[in-house]
């Protein structure tokens, strides 16, 4: 759309209020990637000066023996948080967005773990999941007295109680979503209401549609979180018992710590792609791009 | 006035990022004050002796050096480092390496490190107390790389005395001896961070094989990276049996902490662990000690076999090549007054140990009389006991500190076999080489 004269002359005003964020950009996100990037071609242990290498790191990386067990782990929370996570985010904003009595305080108390670092909270996990003293076994005990299970530290368990440590916390998408059905425009629950709609007709031909780019936006969040999901594995399970909780940045910081360099970067590039295959996919399944209104 | 505006902007954005992203540095008057990352604090055992240590040292030279310790967990320590080597920020005093690959191949391959040869060719009182195995293992190329060891400090077991009762010394008995004399009394064992006592435990099983002493006594030369071998099979097997039948309740999933709780709470009878322990059975301590638990109920004696983990062919303190001048007076002043008699005398009568070359003084000797378990241990090893480096000192850091842990709940639950855990650990440790 052309710009006339006057709009012209504010031009350099807007290029110099976006300077500082393009050369933050610049500085802490497009070099440091592009780093990456060309420093996983090469054998590189961080102190001699990286020699091309080829695509030797992502052939190594890519045969790992833990590599197809991040995978399967990858797919499968991503596939969890898709659904449960996001969907109980979302149940939870539709709760709130009906303002039964004491909402705010719902939506206030549920806030907390966003704002415990998921550091404590993975360790808040690994005393709940205790086999000795945790609530849960405890609780278990009431009715199975015998019961004794390791959550964190056995096959299959620590993989269910890993998920568990994230799974039903989803403030952030309750507050997206619960932004979105707030902004709905009044006429169209009237004319719903009007037209003799149910409350249940109304969320699903309504407010569910008008709510997608909070939903897409929602999963797309949560999907990258499971990428870069790090905290939560290495303060519990660091990968184990095995490799069964094993995700790319248990094996990227692993990789750090031999001080290979090239093959952490492999596993960098790696976990970039998948957050942009996320992307483009969630923006093509939600159709993102699409005006709703 | 617009193009002013504009300018002003820019300038603005340009000095908020000049200023995030450099960093500032605070100059004392005349003191030099160095910032020092270790695990020795909070709750771990080392702090006990090491921060009044550090609080000696402030006061010894209040005015001109001050040392201010960074909390850090002990797993995390070596890795810190190494980020800090990366970064090219590394404290002025580091102990240890943990990952001897990493400290050879990069820190003295690139000369990364300060020679501390100048600086103990002028202390005479301090490079007197070094031990010669020390000394010679720390000398590269001429120059002495850390700070050999003056004391060495075999580890081996501590066990309550009221819960199970040895018709002999421990280390007279093999293996087989030892677990029938348990009966239903556990060891504290453990599998998370570093899985230190099951780590202790599994030496003194490779020890017990045929050729594992020298095997492990290689390893420090050379790191160790097939375990599919029969000294590795046969100790493993026996590993698996001890953790199935004998590990205390809560070895899954067990941090150092929870092991020695489990002692100091008499779930279990046995803890492997080193002569730094004592100190959590003095009666200032009574407060880690639950269910009737009581620090004069232990005793200490070296493994089955008369075998014990010592190794003083390791790197010690270090300091970083390149500090500013006073920093590495400040650094070398910390170390010298860690060598000093007082000091040595002080650490042995907390943490244990053996300095051969200290004339031990009077007040020493009659201390230590009072601590029936520093004289358990320096009474325990003879000359036909056996001493080799921890298992975790000959393999790959990573596989040393993280895998090793990690694999231990499959062998425990016996998803893997023995020789499958073997394979496992094989397969890791090839993954970790460049």
């Amino acid at each position: 759309m052309p710009i006339n004269r006057i709009e012209r002359r504010y031009v350099p005003f807007a290029y110099a209020f976006l300077l500082p964020t393009i050369a933050v950009f610049l500085l802490f996100y497009l070099i440091p990637i592009v780093t990456v990037v060309l420093t996983s071609f090469t054998r590189w242990d961080g102190f001699s000066t990286p020699t091309f290498n080829g695509l030797t790191n992502y052939l190594r990386f890519f045969s790992q023996s833990s590599f197809l067990i991040s995978l399967r782990n990858l797919l499968l929370w991503s596939l969890i948080a898709a659904t449960l996570h996001v969907g109980f985010g979302v149940l939870v904003a539709f709760v709130l967005f009906q303002k039964p009595k004491g909402w705010k305080a719902v939506r206030g108390v549920y806030m907390i773990p966003n704002i415990v670092s998921s550091a404590a909270m993975a360790m808040i996990f690994r005393f709940m999941f205790n086999n000795d003293f945790g609530f849960l076994n405890s609780l278990i005990r009431l009715v199975r007295p015998s019961f004794q299970v390791n959550w964190f530290f056995e096959s299959p368990w620590a993989f269910v109680a890993v998920t568990l440590t994230w799974l039903f916390y989803g403030a952030i998408i309750t507050l997206i979503v619960l932004g979105d059905l707030m902004n709905i425009p009044s006429d169209l629950h009237d004319a719903a209401r009007i037209d003799g709609a149910t409350g249940f007709q109304a969320i699903l031909r309504i407010q569910l549609p008008l709510c997608r780019y909070a939903i897409g936006t929602s999963i797309i969040l949560s999907i990258t979180s499971r990428i870069a999901m790090y905290e939560a594995i290495a303060l519990t399970t660091r990968g184990g018992p095995g490799d069964d909780t094993m995700n790319i940045p248990i094996i990227l910081v692993k990789a750090i710590t031999d001080l290979n360099y090239g093959l952490a970067n492999a596993a960098a590039v790696f976990m970039f792609l998948m957050g942009m295959f996320t992307l483009w996919i969630i923006n093509r399944l939600f159709r993102m791009n699409n005006p709703i209104y | 006035m617009k193009n002013i505006m504009i300018l002003m902007v820019m300038v603005l954005g340009v000095s908020f990022l000049l200023v995030a992203a450099g960093s500032q540095e605070v100059e004392d008057n005349g003191m030099v004050e160095l910032v020092i990352p270790h695990y020795k604090a909070g709750q771990n055992v080392g702090g006990k002796f090491f921060l009044p240590q550090v609080d000696r040292f402030n006061a010894l030279y209040d005015g001109t050096y001050r040392i201010v310790i960074e909390e850090l967990p002990q797993d995390g320590y070596q890795d810190k480092i190494k980020l800090l080597a990366q970064m090219n920020k590394l404290p002025a005093l580091i102990e240890g390496v943990g990952d001897t690959v990493w400290f050879e191949d990069y820190m003295l391959a690139n000369d990364r490190v300060q020679d501390l040869k100048p600086w103990l060719d002028t202390k005479p009182h301090v490079k007197g107390l070094l031990l010669d195995d020390a000394l010679e293992y720390n000398t590269r190329d001429g120059k002495i790389v850390s700070l050999p060891l003056a004391l060495a400090r075999p580890i081996g077991l501590f066990y309550n005395n009221t819960m199970i009762n040895p018709s002999k010394p421990i280390g007279e008995m093999t293996h087989e001896e030892f677990l029938d004399m348990l009966g239903d009394q556990k060891i504290a064992f453990m599998t998370s961070e570093n899985a230190w006592t099951t780590n202790l435990f599994y030496t003194s099983l490779i020890a017990a094989e045929p050729g594992g002493v020298e095997m492990l006594q290689n390893g420090v030369e050379e790191k160790i990276y097939d375990y599919t071998g029969p000294i590795w099979r046969e100790a493993t097997t026996n590993l698996q049996k001890v953790l199935q039948d004998y590990a205390s309740g809560n070895t899954l999933g067990a941090a150092y902490a929870d092991a020695a709780n489990s002692f100091m709470s008499r779930r279990s009878a046995v803890i492997p662990n080193g002569p730094w322990m004592v100190g959590d059975f003095a009666p200032d301590s009574e407060d880690k000690w639950s269910n009737g638990f009581s620090g004069d109920q232990v005793s200490g004696d070296v493994y089955p076999g008369n075998f014990a983990i010592a190794n003083v062919r390791g790197y010690n303190w270090w300091i970083p090549n390149g500090l500013p001048e006073r920093e590495l007076e400040a650094a070398l002043a910390f170390l010298e007054f860690m060598m000093s008699p007082d000091e040595l005398e002080a650490f042995m009568l907390v943490e244990g140990g053996v300095v051969p070359k200290l004339t031990l003084s009077e007040d020493f000797l009659t201390k230590q009389k009072k601590n029936p378990i520093l004289v358990d241990l320096a009474t325990t090893i003879n000359k036909d006991t056996r001493l080799a480096p921890l298992f975790g000192d000959v393999v790959p850091g990573s596989i040393g500190n993280m895998e090793f842990g990690k694999l231990l709940p499959k062998l425990i639950d016996g998803t893997f076999t023995p020789q499958q855990f073997c394979e496992e650990l094989t397969l890791k440790a090839a993954e970790t080489r460049l």
